[in-house]
Parts: C-alpha cells; structure tokens; sequence
C-alpha cells in the first residue's frame, strides 16, 4: 500500500452559518494523502486544519467538493454508514484524550470493538496488544484519573488502533502535555506511521510537526505551499 | 465489558445521584401505590362469602330513616328468602372517645348467624348471645384493640337514641371482611327505647343466587305505594351507595395520583437530562468512535429505564411488602382492612415505571441524536 493515495480531497469547501454571516472555514482544498505517510497540519488558530481533519475522519461534512479515503467519498455516506465507516476505518487521538472515567484503560481501548462482532477471547487478544504497543499492559485495569496524563493519551492511541484503522487522526494530541510526556506520544505516533499507519495530525508546534513526513500550512482556509 | 456493564457503569457513576433518582422513583410509587389500595379499598369494599346471598333493604327516602318493623313477616314470607334480621346502627360512643372506630349494630341473634355465616365464633358464645340479651358480640380487630374478652363489661352512649347500654361480651368473632364490629340484640334496643316498632334497615339471607333479582324486586314492590317504600339491593350495591355518599373521592385521589405521576416524570426527566448533557462530551466521543444514534439512544434508556425500574422495585415492591404482611388492619385502627395490592395496582405502578423510563429518556436521546460530534467534542466538561 506505501506510496498509494489514502486520501483524495478535491476542490473541498466549508463554510459555516455563524447567525447571519457565512465563515469560509476552508475553501477549494485539493490534496493527496498517501498511505503511511505522517502529514502534519500547521496554521493559525482558525485557518480550518481541524475542520479539514474532521472531514477526513468523517466527524463533519463539507459544504462541496469531495473527499475520498480508501477510494470511499465519505460526504457520500449517511449517519449510519459514516458510523459504521468511521468504526472500521479511523482511530481518533484528542487534544483532551477523551477516555470515558468510569471505565478503565482496559475498558476503554475495548470500547470500540463492542461495536464488532469479535468474541470476547478475540477481543481481549486485541486490547492486550494495543495495550502492548502503547507500554501500557501493566496500567490495564487503572481508571483513567489513576494515570498521568502521558499515560491517559497513550490510552487514547490504544484505542485509536484497537481496531486496525488504516487512517489515525490526531487533533493537537500533545496539546495538554509536557514535553517529555509530548515527545513519548510523538515518538509513538511516529513508530506507527513508519510501520505503514497512515498518521494526519493537527498541531500549533513546530517541534511536534517536525515527528511528520510532511507538513502542511493552512491560512484562511486555503493551502499556504 | 458488556453492553450491559458499560451501561450500568454510566448509570453508577454518579451515585448519589443515582441513589437520590431510585428513592425518589421509590417514594413515588410508593405513594401512588398506597393511593390506589386506600382507592380500591374505599371504592370496591371488601365482601365476605356471605355477600353474593344478601340483600339489604332500607328506606327508599333516605337510609337515616328508619323502616317500621311489621315489614318483617312480608319479608319472610317472599320466596326465596332464608332469614331476616333488622340491623340498626346505634351510633354509640365508647368511654370518651370522639369518634369510635367500630361499628355496633342491633341485631336478631336468632337468624342473624344464617345471615352472617363468614363470622366464626364458638357455639358456646353465640348460644350466650342468643340467650341473655344483654351480650354483644365483637370483633377480633376491636376485641384486640380494645383487650376486650368474653365476660366484659362495657357501656356505649348512643349518638341516636337517648340512652347508654351496657353489654356484656358473649365471644369475639373472625374470619369476616371486617372484624372490628360489635352486634347486640335487638330486642335489648327496644326495650330500652320504650319499642317504638321500628328499625333502621333489614339484612335478609337468599336461598341462592338465582333467588337474588327476584327478592329484591319482590321486596321493593311489597312496599310500593305505602307510606315506607323500601329500596333492596344487594350487598354490594348497597355498599357501593354508600361510598358514593362520601362525594367523588375516586376524582378526589386519582388527581392526587395524576399530580404524583406528573411530578414524578418531571423530576425523573430533569434527572436523566442533567445526566445525559454532563455527558455529551463522552457522548461525542461515542459517536465519533462509530457507535450510533439507535444505540446511544438505547444506552440512554437503558440507563433511564433502568433506575425507574430499579425505583418500582424498591417503591411498589415495598408497598406490595407492607400491605402483604403487614397488618394494615392493626396499624390503622381498622380504618383499612383489607389493603390489598391487587395484580391490577402492581401492573399499574410498574407500568407508571416504565413510562416513566421512557418519557424520561426521550428529550435527552434527542438532543443527543441531533448533537454533532464535532459540537459535542467542544463541550466543556
């Protein structure tokens, strides 16, 4: 797969209604993704490279254009088929790590396989390596407010790959971190792309951006290079 | 993890709200448990087996007023008849209470127990009853109350005739629907009163039940046109007559249980509201890891269904509990004998439940299901 088009955006436009004033928050995006790549995305604070990331990951919709990833154009599917489709196919990495408290690390990277058909054997077998990939095994059975916050993003990367998507989506993922805890996460995420994950990340930091492949700015809504 | 664990996880996580949500359900439906089985008590009366064969005959007027005792031989001699008593209530006040919570009815002992044949005593007591007409006897709800045994001596002012008799204990009955009332003879009442030949209804014993449309048409048109008309009916609808003249307490107490019931569904759906948008992050979260709307819907009334059913439990179960094994009759002075939690009243209170589980997740499922999960991702926690 290395080298082919994961992701296919094509004249790609958003714009929002904020009370009675269209925003554009992107406007006439193209760009090619390609499989195992870590494409970082870079810009100021609202030129749209999280609204990009969330139309990629199917979260959001685009007022035109298309968006295909894995040949599949997801402003094409319905509710239900984008779920089912993000299910499969992306693994979500938060600024704010999202894990559900009341359930623990273990509970937590198993969550999204509640929605497969996977047996409860399989199942665990799959939460153990995530949790294996992430250095984690031994922090299984802690509630997310027993670990540090570098430990609850790695969590949070478990759960992303749990399922083996072959897009994993990060928006800020080091964003409430320290830099040694930052740089594990990077570091992490990194290891992945090079093992053919495709990675796009949003992120404010240069240091961060430097872990990708390749970087691209956002102003305004349109490709800056 | 289940489905079901990640459920009942979400629905602990907070748990004294959780706690709060299931007493408030439960203390509700207790409640309105207790409202219908005080309702059913008032408006269905309890009957004894002895009920299907009576029929009891008062003043067509008004039943304050009271029949002449020559009706009797007509009575008794209408096909289909077994026995008559008359039955006068005394309104006797009991040393110096106000308001004296047994019944006392003057009585012919002689046919009386072919009409009142659910109430058991030994024949020892009730031949005394017969023979000396100054024995009563009373009922084992007002006998325990009051300690009262064989051999007592007690005195009962009447409200209605001008004098105070005294009685004394021939036996305590049970086994009736009703055990708390005292009967004394007749025949002492009019003695007393200077007989003035009247009573105040008739209790009359029918063969059989086919007998009953008959008897009571027949009595009734016995004393057409006469200056005592009578009405006879049979036990129930006299009972059911009498109920009525309290005024319209079923519009009384359904209200009361419409009020809990609305009541109830507003602080349940605030409840699982204030749960579900505390949330919605979580829930975004949800979404965007593929799960969705029909089952976060589900997880949502689940979790609301859930501790309204878990509320029933506590709340009617513990009505059925006490009504069941506990004895009402006793606790309440034999206001309420019977207390009975129907089938009816249990399916009621859970359905109540149910409802409420349900109504209570609809507005939290909806704006969940038109949340995006990019709006839900900004959510503050």
């Amino acid at each position: 797969m290395a080298g082919e088009n994961i992701v296919s955006i094509r004249n790609l436009s958003k714009i929002y209604l904020q009370g009675e004033i269209n925003v554009t928050a992107l406007h006439n995006i193209s760009l090619d993704i390609q499989s195992g790549e870590f494409l970082t995305l870079m810009g100021p604070s609202g030129s749209g490279k999280s609204t990009l990331l969330h139309i990629i990951a199917g979260i959001d919709r685009p007022t035109g254009g298309e968006c295909r990833v894995q040949s599949v154009d997801v402003t094409r599917l319905n509710e239900s088929e984008l779920a089912d489709w993000r299910n499969q196919n992306v693994g979500f990495v938060f600024q704010t790590f999202n894990l559900i408290p009341v359930l623990t690390a273990y509970e937590n990277v198993e969550l999204p396989l509640l929605l497969t058909r996977l047996g409860r054997n399989q199942r665990r077998h799959q939460v153990n390596t995530a949790l294996e990939l992430v250095g984690l095994s031994e922090r299984a059975h802690h509630l997310p407010r027993q670990l540090s916050g570098g430990q609850e993003q790695r969590v949070a990367i478990a759960r992303a790959l749990v399922t083996f998507p072959s897009l994993l989506v990060a928006d800020e993922p080091t964003g409430n971190l320290d830099s040694q805890s930052a740089h594990d996460v990077l570091g992490l995420l990194q290891t992945l792309s090079r093992s053919g994950k495709t990675v796009i990340m949003v992120t404010h930091d240069p240091k961060a951006a430097a872990f990708g492949s390749r970087t691209i700015h956002l102003e305004k809504g349109e490709l800056s290079n | 993890m289940t489905i079901g664990t990640f459920i009942l996880k979400n629905a602990l996580r907070n748990k004294r709200r959780a706690t709060l949500s299931i007493l408030s359900v439960a203390v509700s439906l207790f409640l309105l448990t207790t409202l219908l089985v005080a309702l059913r008590e008032l408006t269905v009366p309890p009957e004894g087996e002895g009920a299907a064969l009576r029929v009891i005959v008062r003043s067509k007027v008004s039943i304050a007023n009271s029949l002449p005792a020559r009706q009797r031989p007509i009575i008794e001699r209408i096909p289909g008849v077994e026995a008559v008593s008359p039955f006068s209530w005394f309104g006797g006040q009991f040393k110096d209470e106000e308001a004296t919570t047994f019944g006392q009815f003057a009585v012919d002992p002689r046919t009386f127990k072919k009409i009142f044949v659910e109430g058991k005593i030994s024949p020892e007591a009730y031949q005394l009853f017969e023979t000396d007409r100054q024995a009563c006897i009373v009922g084992r709800i007002t006998a325990d109350k009051y300690k009262f045994k064989p051999g007592d001596r007690i005195s009962l002012a009447s409200t209605i005739y001008p004098v105070t008799l005294e009685f004394k204990i021939a036996g305590i009955y049970s086994g009736s629907v009703d055990d708390r009332n005292l009967f004394f003879n007749d025949k002492y009442l009019n003695e007393s009163i200077g007989d003035p030949g009247e009573v105040g209804t008739w209790w009359i014993k029918v063969r059989s039940a086919d007998d009953m449309p008959h008897v009571i048409s027949a009595i009734n048109h016995a004393f057409e046109n006469t200056a005592d008309e009578v009405r006879a009916e049979s036990e129930r609808a006299f009972q059911l007559s009498f109920i009525s003249m309290m005024g319209n307490i079923k519009l009384f107490i359904g209200s009361i249980c419409t009020v809990v019931v609305f009541t109830l569904i507003l602080v349940a759906a605030s409840t699982m509201s204030m749960a579900i948008r505390e949330r919605f992050r979580e829930l975004a979260v949800l979404k965007a890891l593929g799960f969705r709307r029909r089952e976060l819907f589900t997880f949502i009334l689940a979790e609301s269904f859930g501790l309204a059913m878990f509320g029933a439990l506590l709340g009617v179960g513990g009505a059925y509990c006490l009504y069941t094994f506990g004895n009402i009759a006793h606790m309440t002075n034999g206001i309420f004998i019977t207390s009975e939690v129907t089938p009816k009243i249990l399916g009621a209170g859970f359905l109540v439940a149910s409802s409420l589980g349900i109504i209570s997740a609809i507005a939290p499922a909806i704006a969940v299901a038109r949340m995006s999960v990019v709006n839900g991702l900004k959510t503050l926690d």
